[in-house]
């Protein structure tokens, strides 16, 4: 096992600059934003938890160029792919859904050709805020697979962890800045993950969050349930809540005149906005806000599992936090499962 | 990169011919750059240029793969843009896409095809298809129906069919005028006493939301079986590949699992009708 100290771990984002755009979370106020790194900051935080904005948007940008129409040239990419640093297993865990929209079936070329460039340097929670549950949806705070490298920080640095064969490459490129960890750093690692999950535990005890192994058959149970008036009932169809969370991957096709050209740009939509789902002449599935909101969690809660095998959820709490209008899906859960 | 496949990127695609169906309704003759081969029931991604996009099942013969037929009523911002379109003009095409009609599943079954409206435009490919093979069927009957007289599509070949010894067809309006000598009623009402076994024969449905949300109850309530009950969704579809969400139904994506669907895979669902 590895170990890289704070100092040499600047050097080697210094290196990685060459091949790399590198991004990394700075922190301001008590959020912590993901921006381009430049050079050494103290407001750079590599543990603490998960960003303000989910890391999807490396992967599938807000609005991105898909086609120029009629050109079957590829699209070529200026910049150098991404190597986003401290990201945490709740972002994850969004791959998973991701992967599974992106990957399977038809291939999206775009998001493939990101997974394979982007490099993701992962890292172990560090802190919990009131909002994570991510226990909840069989996630632990500390990286377990899909990183290329984690890092868990300890007194003045991090253990390194080497998740894929891309990871062993950067590695082995920059090895003379990684030294031999000693044991005492890894029973601190493992302590220091122990202490986090134990405070996630207690965050779900005190919001009374239930855990997935209760999800069977909520969304079905609860179709016609008043909940999803109730909880509706405040909400301003802003869509917040899709936009910031890390498994939600609806967009739309537009197109644009660039020039002498029409381009063709894939940009994030929301299934919470009246008009996501109405067709030609003006017929609406779900013309209710309230049936949106069930749309939302039907689609996390009950297609995702049935498809996939997971919740489309990954208990980081970003849509808590973004809501105007108080919908906490902590709660939300929890009545679904009370049928309250 | 090789194989290099960009699925969001339309076949540069001539518009050959406009042809004025009915006062709200269009056919497209289209000649894609690259042939389209389709089954019966698939659809196409039309682009407009500087209009956007729309999905659209084409009314054609699904064996002629360089020539597509698209009948497209103009109901929205791109369906009006269509209905603006010349011969020489250039549009793009995306398909084909998702999964057409179960053909093996029909054979020697008493098939009945019931069409509202503009859904004529998918079912002429299907019948079309059907005919080429109605020795693998025991019978075929076409129950259509539209609101009025001036509304039916095709009313030429329609003509043609009831010449056909291989099918029966009888057609319905809403509402009568002095040019209908037929049958006044919806179409649901052109069900009664059909000469076919119900429990085991099936039914294809394609017409509007409510059209064919009625005719579903009645062919049930005829003793239709569910899984041989087979409905056209409708769905507002953007990428069309299964990627983009919008034309989710329960587990499935219209745009991928359909837009053709046994009733008893999505009876279940919510938000069935649109």
């Amino acid at each position: 096992m590895a170990y890289l100290s704070r100092e040499n771990l600047f050097a080697w984002l210094d290196g990685l600059k060459a091949d790399y755009e590198v991004f990394v979370p700075f922190k301001k106020g008590p959020f912590r934003f993901y921006q381009r790194y430049i050079s050494p900051d103290k407001d750079i935080v590599i543990g603490e938890v998960r960003a303000t904005e989910p890391v999807k948007g490396f992967f599938t940008p807000v609005k991105e160029k898909v086609a120029e129409l009629f050109n079957p040239e590829p699209i070529r990419k200026k910049q150098k792919p991404a190597a986003i640093v401290g990201v945490k297993a709740c972002d994850l865990k969004g791959f998973l859904v991701q992967d599974q929209v992106f990957c399977k079936g038809c291939q999206d070329p775009f998001y493939n050709a990101a997974r394979e460039a982007n490099l993701i340097i992962s890292a172990d929670c560090t802190q919990v805020i009131d909002t994570c549950f991510c226990l909840a949806l069989g996630v632990n705070p500390y990286p377990e697979s899909h990183f290329d490298i984690n890092l868990s920080e300890v007194t003045g640095g991090f253990i390194i962890d080497i998740g894929s064969p891309k990871g062993q490459q950067v590695f082995d490129t920059y090895k003379s800045l990684f030294q031999e960890s000693d044991t005492s750093l890894h029973t601190k690692k493992e302590q220091g993950r122990t202490q986090i999950v134990d405070r996630v535990r207690q965050n779900i005890a005190k919001h009374e969050v239930p855990y997935q192994n209760q999800f069977q058959g909520i969304i079905e149970r609860n179709h016609e349930s008043s909940i999803w008036e109730d909880e509706a009932k405040t909400c301003t169809e802003c869509g917040a809540c899709t936009t910031i969370c890390p498994t939600c991957h609806c967009f739309f096709l537009t197109d644009e005149k660039e020039k002498d050209k029409l381009v063709r740009y894939r940009q994030w939509d929301s299934c919470m906005l009246k008009d996501y789902a109405r067709v030609a002449g003006g017929g609406n599935p779900r013309p209710q806000l309230w049936m949106r909101l069930r749309n939302r969690f039907e689609k996390k809660f009950d297609f995702f599992p049935q498809v996939a095998g997971l919740n489309a959820c990954t208990g980081c709490g970003r849509c808590i936090t973004a809501c105007p209008a108080n919908i906490d899906i902590r709660r939300v859960l929890k009545r679904l499962v009370h049928n309250e | 990169m090789n194989n290099w496949h960009n699925p969001y990127n339309p076949i540069k695609t001539e518009v050959v011919d406009s042809i004025v169906e009915t006062p709200m309704i269009k056919t497209l003759k289209l000649r894609p750059q690259e042939p389209i081969a389709f089954a019966a029931g698939q659809f196409v991604e039309l682009t407009i240029p500087g209009f956007g996009e729309a999905p659209f099942t084409p009314s054609s013969r699904p064996s002629a793969t360089e020539m597509l037929y698209l009948t497209i009523m103009n109901v929205g911002t791109v369906t009006e843009a269509v209905h603006r379109l010349a011969k020489g003009d250039t549009v793009g095409l995306r398909g084909p896409l998702g999964t057409g009609y179960p053909l093996e599943r029909f054979k020697d079954k008493e098939i009945l095809v019931v069409g509202g409206g503009c859904g004529f435009a998918p079912l002429r490919s299907l019948m079309y298809t059907l005919f080429e093979r109605s020795e693998d069927f025991k019978k075929l009957l076409f129950r259509g129906g539209c609101k009025s007289s001036q509304e039916f599509l095709y009313k030429e070949e329609l003509h043609q069919w009831a010449e056909r010894p291989d099918l029966d067809v009888q057609l319905t309006v809403d509402v009568g005028d002095v040019s209908w000598k037929g049958h006044v009623g919806v179409v649901t009402t052109l069900l009664e006493d059909l000469d076919m076994d119900c429990s085991k024969g099936v039914a294809i449905v394609c017409g509007p939301p409510i059209m064919m949300k009625l005719t579903t109850a009645k062919l049930s309530e005829m003793g239709f079986q569910d899984p041989n009950i087979y409905l056209s969704m409708e769905r507002n579809m953007s990428c069309a590949i299964g990627k983009c969400g919008h034309c989710r139904i329960g587990i499935y994506y219209a745009c991928h699992d359909g837009p053709v669907f046994c009733y008893d895979k999505i009876k279940q669902f919510p938000d069935l009708w649109t």
